[in-house]
């Protein structure tokens, strides 16, 4: 139920299309790159699709953490702007469920996203490579991996959202977020645990270290951990309201 | 019977006391006007009843209910208006209307109905946020008023409204009591609009109650203590007046 209203309330935000945009953007950048370049790629030794990976994940991976951004900051917004979210405080719901039903959406137009995304790569790979052979298990296991290694980074972001009234404070974090995360060397393992950090982890890399179950178990935790901190959130501001 | 009471409630934002000691007595079916100067404590009580702010000390009870514990109970049967209206500006009237009868689980005519009580009908596809500040104060009405709830908290409702909205509005309120067998709490700044409503009056300053009764009581005691009373404009601001007065001289 509460999925619904949820979903209801982004009506004429621009929320969806700012996914569609964001997702053909993302998956634009390989085909283009492909497509100016491909000498480039064909030539090199390996899988392909690892290849293409390689290439434009980083570009990828950052895109969708900034449509996350915005899409947790049009969330919010729409609660904030016009005071919606005092009637939803006065309304006999639990305020954690509306959370819980934010964080649901903007997890299912991820995948939504990184399935666009990889199902390009996956074309790309196909087309340009004729004696490539891909299987979907394997596709559907890396989709999943990179979705996966996102959802920290989701989730917080939608807590910084609910926790700041201003739009344009969560925004600035975010963004703020993005680059700090993106400065440090990539091949720190603690670090590229962090949110903000771990949606540019590649499959095949965490494979080859086996640190896959590391990676999920970790992204996991905090993912659990960020909905734990936003409930304590809410609770305490009530408190001091 | 009181639907509500409050016990020795205070609220204290640092140094500073909100609400003091406050001991409200609200019946059953009645229409409660609480009265005071800005910044009196009105809006902060309420806000208590609704779970929005905690109480620094004392609490009160809802229809047997107390916070914090049976919050969301106590929810379910009060239908508020805080100060100003909260809505969402993207969704529509009837749409913004539609979230709140999903949440409280109500049948889909109550929308309609509620647009109607309010007069809202003819603007129901028009987005919320391109309301007129007096139709965004009548949707904020109907969001307290949908589902038809045994008790209705409103902030000065007729805030922005038109002259005839105003006396709409009043009417409204004074016959919800018997229209929907219901309990009001409804604040205001003004005497004579708390006198044409309410059954029993409180009048609040700086947090604390000068006085509760009904406005026979008012009339009788302000006679008492030497208070003007042909225009009870006059005798709230003479009261308000010397309640001040007192608290500069205690300082
Ligand atoms: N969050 C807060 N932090 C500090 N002080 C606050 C806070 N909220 C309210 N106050 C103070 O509490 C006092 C009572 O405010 P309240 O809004 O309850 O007044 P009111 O009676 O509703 O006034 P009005 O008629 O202007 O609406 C005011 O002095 C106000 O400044
Ligand atoms: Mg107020």
């Amino acid at each position: 139920m509460t999925l619904g209203i949820e979903t209801k309330k982004l009506k004429r935000t621009g929320y969806l299309p700012a996914f569609l945009g964001g997702g053909l953007l993302a998956a634009a950048f390989p085909l283009v790159n492909m497509l100016v370049r491909s000498e480039t790629f064909v030539s090199l030794p390996g899988d392909p699709f690892q290849i293409l990976m390689d290439a434009n994940w980083q570009m990828m991976a950052m895109l969708n953490i900034l449509i996350s951004i915005c899409g947790a900051c049009m969330m919010y917004h729409t609660e904030y702007a016009d005071n919606g979210a005092q009637k939803m405080d006065v309304l006999p719901v639990r305020t954690g469920n509306l959370f819980l039903g934010k964080f649901v959406i903007a997890v299912l137009v991820l995948a939504a996203m990184v399935a666009m995304e990889t199902a390009v790569l996956a074309g790309c790979a196909l087309y340009w490579f004729p004696a490539y052979e891909l299987t979907m298990p394997d596709l559907i296991k890396q989709a999943g991996f990179q979705w996966f290694v996102t959802l920290p980074t989701v989730m917080l972001m939608l807590v910084i959202a609910s926790a700041c009234k201003n739009m344009w404070v969560s925004l600035g974090i975010g963004a703020i977020l993005v680059f700090t995360l993106t400065i440090f060397p990539q091949d720190n393992l603690v670090l590229s645990l962090f949110p903000f950090s771990s949606p540019y982890q590649l499959f095949a890399v965490a494979k080859q270290n086996s640190s896959i179950p590391l990676f999920l178990g970790v992204c996991a935790a905090e993912t659990v951990l960020f909905g734990l901190i936003e409930l304590i959130l809410q609770k305490t501001r009530r408190c001091v309201a | 019977m009181n639907i509500i009471e409050t016990n020795q409630l205070t609220k204290s934002y640092g140094d500073f006391t909100a609400v003091s000691r406050l001991n409200l007595h609200i019946r059953k079916g009645s229409v409660y006007g609480f009265l005071g100067p800005n910044g009196a404590g009105k809006s902060t009580t309420m806000k208590m009843f609704l779970g929005l702010t905690r109480p620094t000390e004392g609490g009160f009870q809802i229809d047997g209910k107390t916070y914090p514990g049976d919050r969301v109970a106590i929810l379910k049967e009060i239908g508020s208006f805080i100060e100003a209206p909260a809505f969402y500006g993207n969704l529509t009237g009837e749409e913004n209307l539609d979230i709140i009868r999903k949440i409280l689980g109500l049948p889909k005519s109550s929308v309609s109905d509620a647009l109607e009580l309010v007069g809202l009908a003819p603007f129901r596809k028009r987005l919320a946020k391109k309301y007129s500040l007096g139709m965004k104060q009548r949707l904020g009405l109907a969001g307290a008023l949908i589902g038809r709830p045994p008790i209705l908290i409103l902030d000065e409702p007729t805030n922005g409204l038109d002259p005839v909205g105003i006396h709409e509005i009043r009417t409204l309120i004074k016959s919800l009591p018997q229209q929907f067998d219901c309990t009001v709490l409804v604040s205001s700044h003004l005497l004579p609009e708390v006198e044409l409503m309410a059954d029993d009056i409180g009048i609040l300053n700086h947090g604390r109650l000068l006085f509760e009764g009904t406005l026979e009581d008012l009339k009788t005691s302000a006679k008492t203590a030497g208070f003007p009373t042909d225009n009870l404009e006059d005798t709230f601001l003479a009261m308000i007046d010397e309640d001040n007065r007192k608290r500069g001289g205690a300082r």
